[in-house]
């Protein structure tokens, strides 16, 4: 069936021409066609089919307008997103539009049919990136480098396709870039006062408000947030405590202790591009136990503390003791699925964790953003935000807490329009071990983006008001 | 009588008192609030051809307000531009809304602080700021100072900053050199598979292999062949200028690309670059130009004539360069009075391609406004005007390039036939140079797109909505 969209010249041209067949229909009318086969426009009358990203250079957490135009009205199309990680994984998304009778789709405003998610989701195509079919297990999509860009290709196929399956006519691309660092911020590798970690300075004469930065039991150095951080004019310090080559000691055990972490807040607060009286700190997953240890032990008054989806204990003591592995202490807690992945959830269950362990909350005296993932299968997340809000109600101190609380979002709660991870690879040795983070995939974006936002909003109200 | 005296005292103290305050409170919030002040621009990260927005928030309603721009060129020139701003009641000044006060510039202007720019106090004279590496964005440093400053800039504080890059290549455009069939050339892809269009890109007199402006049109869609045809490699080696030749092989190059259309090759010259796309256009049997842009230039020329002939030309009629007051050379004589003679100027009339046309009224280097009239002349009487367009800027120069990029009125210059170093003028006002740029770039591309994207018989799109 012939579907070319023809303009009343066109036909007046073919009138007269007798059987013609598709493809010769579409030469006389100058169609044009892909080298190697396939035809690439089939409108002579309309300018080629076009797919745009606006802005094509954002950061990581900036929304992209993504739209067709000269596109056939009333068509099936598939937009398509794919890119390979730093270790060479590739990942791809799509979603199946219909096209408006303008001939355009725009992502901001259409509703996918199919694919990767559903609706009208304008970001769907970089928070739905999965590991390509054939795909290493156990994948997680995490950026080493921050001062390079992911590239991620843009494209727009023709019908209701998937990527994978192969023989399909693209109609247009475009390359995205998206970036941790925006221009003009600084990053710095800090090594000294024994502390490893690495410092993000905004662009800009300074001082800045500044954070301090702590991942989980992960370990290794993680900068991405704090890029994004210096990248909305925060100067930010992310903190290496476990699992870093230049930390002492064997790196599966918690070789620093409370004044590795007060010196790396001190170090902040000392320097002259930080405005010493505006820090404050965030943490992730262990790192909630650590921001909350500094932030209600030490002396010392943060501006502000955010803490996602962790406890406020431990089963390992920071030495002081003999320190012991994660894996020593807690395995006894450890749960498995059917399909041997592991859940580190009741470790962090109230009652397995050390009394003397517990963070004295009734010290807390800096306003507290506390974030929990419903379906977080990595910690007892809300069962530890209860002990907070309770705590802190107990005390009267209940006008401190801001809680929020996602349905659907897993454990890695982290900036925004980046995939989340439902299970990944956890160690190699002395077996490969996977474990289970949850989160479903579009409720877990939506809380990733929402969160987002108000962490900053709540940066900004306390650390430069 | 007196009760009403000291009462209008009273007012006149208290208005005092309070302008006092609000003035200190504002200090002291200006103090405090250095972490407060933000400036940002938006998109941080854009094509040299992009507008951006530049935004200050959180000063006091009323307050004065300097930005500052600031680029360091890859020759080690700093070049700056200033704008004076005061804050509305909410705070904030949005250069893209807000009237500049005075500075390098004034009124609203989106892009002033980049088309203003112009080299600090204590440079060298004569500078032009071109981009050699294009795969390395342009580094722009915005900054909020207190107050309507005029200069010493880097002596005094900032209130913020940030840093804005502005890219010649957009994402997964491809940098390929071409060096086969002796040429010195830089091909740049567009992204994806393609097929695309191809463009034959020709810069003037100067020579060297100019790079920025075929990758901005690759960033546009159009596979883009920058070529050096004055000073190629095989030049310097031998001592022989190429010959028409080696265009054709430029030519080929594009046309026998798996990812370029064949059917679908422009070209697109400045300067001297017109002279060599107009003959082409016209004369040459191998290239079959789907469309082709003339920028600052003029079809006077031996139309049999190598390059080394027509530079040759030039040579012998030396005599009408003038030079003014401030030692300043004016070439536009060179090409005037425009003769009746055919074998002078190349035949128009049988153009069989669309040509669009770009001129600024005061160009001081070649008569292109001249030009463009005979050529107009000459068309409508051979019946192909149809197939031109003519874009005609008053008080725009002779380098009408791609916009956001600093106007200057005359640069340091060394052409390749002369071989001395002079201070050519160019011409052109710089709020109406830069107007011209932005407007002419804008429609060479749509008339780029309707004759290289578009599927219609060449020439029958009509461009009157241009």
């Amino acid at each position: 069936m012939l579907r070319v969209h023809m303009s009343v010249t066109a036909i007046r041209q073919l009138i007269g021409v007798k059987t013609v067949q598709c493809a010769s229909v579409c030469r006389s009318v100058a169609c044009l066609h892909r080298a190697g086969g396939g035809v690439r426009w089939k409108s002579s009358y309309k300018q080629a089919p076009l797919l745009t990203a606006t802005p094509v250079r954002g950061l990581i957490d900036e929304q992209i307008s993504i739209k067709g135009r000269f596109l056939r009205p009333h068509c099936p199309v598939t937009v398509c997103a794919q890119m390979h990680s730093e270790d060479g994984d590739l990942w791809e998304a799509f979603a199946h539009y219909n096209t408006k009778a303008d001939g355009t789709i725009d992502l901001t405003r259409d509703h996918s049919v199919g694919g990767t998610y559903l609706g009208c989701e304008p970001m769907g195509l970089f928070w739905g990136l999965q590991p390509a079919p054939g795909a290493r297990e156990g994948l997680r999509l995490r950026k080493k480098n921050v001062e390079t860009p992911f590239v991620v290709l843009m494209s727009l196929l023709e019908g209701h396709v998937s990527p994978s399956e192969g023989q399909s006519t693209e109609l247009a691309a475009v390359t995205t870039e998206r970036w941790y660092m925006a221009p003009g911020v600084r990053r710095i590798d800090i090594r000294q006062d024994g502390l490893v970690g690495t410092l993000f300075l905004p662009p800009g004469p300074g001082p800045f408000p500044a954070m301090l930065d702590l991942w989980g039991m992960g370990g290794g150095l993680v900068e991405y947030r704090s890029a994004l951080f210096a990248s909305r004019g925060y100067a930010s310090l992310s903190l290496a405590y476990i699992g870093h080559k230049e930390l002492p000691g064997p790196q599966n055990k918690l070789n620093v202790d409370d004044l590795y972490f007060k010196s790396a807040y001190h170090f902040l607060q000392d320097h002259d591009q930080v405005c010493g009286d505006r820090v404050g700190i965030i943490g992730l997953s262990f790192g909630v136990f650590l921001t909350l240890r500094l932030a209600t032990q030490s002396g010392l008054k943060p501006s502000c503390v955010i803490c996602i989806n962790g406890p406020i204990g431990s089963t390992i003591s920071l030495p002081g003791g003999r320190s012991v592995s994660f894996e020593e202490r807690n395995s006894k807690y450890w749960t498995y699925n059917d399909q041997g992945h592991v859940s580190f959830k009741d470790i962090s269950l109230p009652a397995n964790i050390s009394p003397e362990s517990k963070v004295k909350l009734e010290f807390l005296a800096s306003p507290l953003m506390c974030i929990v993932g419903e379906d977080d299968l990595s910690t007892s997340n809300i069962e530890n935000a209860d002990v907070i809000e309770e705590t802190l109600r107990n005390v009267g101190k209940s006008h401190l807490l801001t809680r929020l609380s996602y349905p659907g979002a897993g454990h890695l709660i982290e900036p925004p329009y980046t995939p989340n991870s439902r299970a990944s690879l956890w160690s190699v040795k002395p077996k490969k071990l996977i474990t289970l983070w949850g989160g479903q995939l579009a409720p877990h974006a939506a809380a990733q983006e929402d969160a987002w936002k108000k962490i900053l909003d709540f940066m900004e109200s306390h650390l430069r008001q | 009588m007196a009760s009403v005296q000291s009462y209008t005292f009273g007012c006149i103290i208290l208005h005092v008192l309070t302008y006092q305050l609000f003035y200190l409170s504002a200090q002291s919030r200006m103090d405090r609030g250095h972490c407060c002040v933000k400036l940002s621009v938006k998109p941080s990260r854009g094509l040299m051809d992009e507008k951006f927005i530049v935004l200050v928030q959180n000063v006091p309603p009323g307050f004065q307000l300097t930005i500052h721009a600031l680029h360091k060129c890859e020759d080690g020139h700093s070049w700056e531009a200033f704008a004076h701003y005061t804050a509305n009641a909410a705070g904030t000044v949005n250069v893209s809304e807000d009237p500049s006060l005075g500075g390098t510039f004034s009124g609203v202007e989106q892009m002033g602080l980049l088309w203003s720019l112009r080299p600090v106090p204590g440079s060298k004279p004569a500078l032009r700021m071109r981009k050699e590496n294009v795969q390395t964005p342009m580094e722009v440093a915005i900054s909020g100072y207190q107050g309507h400053q005029t200069e010493g800039f880097t002596d005094q504080v900032q209130l913020a900053g940030t840093v804005v890059e502005r890219w010649y290549m957009a994402p997964g455009v491809r940098r390929v050199p071409i060096t086969e069939g002796g040429l010195t050339a830089t091909l740049f892809l567009p992204p994806g598979p393609g097929p695309f269009p191809g463009l034959l890109d020709l810069w003037g007199g100067g020579g060297k292999l100019v790079e920025y402006r075929a990758a901005l049109l690759a960033s546009h869609g159009f596979a883009s062949l920058a070529l050096d045809y004055l000073t190629p490699k095989i030049t310097i080696e031998t001592g022989k200028m190429v010959d028409n030749s080696y265009f054709e092989t430029a030519y080929r190059v594009l046309e026998q690309h798996p990812q370029i259309l064949g059917s679908r090759i422009a070209m697109l010259g400045l300067s001297f670059g017109t002279s060599i796309t107009l003959k082409m256009a016209v004369y040459s049997k191998v290239m079959k130009l789907r469309c082709a842009v003339s920028i600052s230039g003029s079809h006077v020329q031996p139309i049999h004539g190598s390059v080394e002939q027509m530079l040759n030309a030039f040579n012998e009629n030396a005599s009408k360069i003038r030079i003014n007051e401030e030692n300043q050379v004016i070439c536009r004589d060179l090409t005037l009075p425009i003769p009746t003679e055919p074998a002078l100027k190349v035949d128009v009339g049988r153009l069989q391609c669309p040509l669009l046309l770009v001129v600024g009224e005061d160009d001081q280097n070649w008569a292109a406004y001249e030009a463009a009239m005979d050529i107009k002349d000459m068309m409508e009487r051979a019946g192909n005007s149809h197939l031109l367009t003519i874009l005609s800027y008053p008080n725009a120069g002779h380098l009408i390039e791609p916009p956001y990029t600093p106007h200057v009125r005359a640069s340091a210059y060394r052409s390749v036939n002369t071989h001395e170093k002079i201070v050519a003028l160019w011409g052109g006002e710089t709020v109406a140079h830069s107007r011209a740029q932005e407007d002419a770039w804008r429609k060479t591309l749509v008339f780029l797109r309707e004759h290289l994207y578009g599927g219609r018989n060449p020439g029958a799109t009509s461009l009157s909505h241009l």
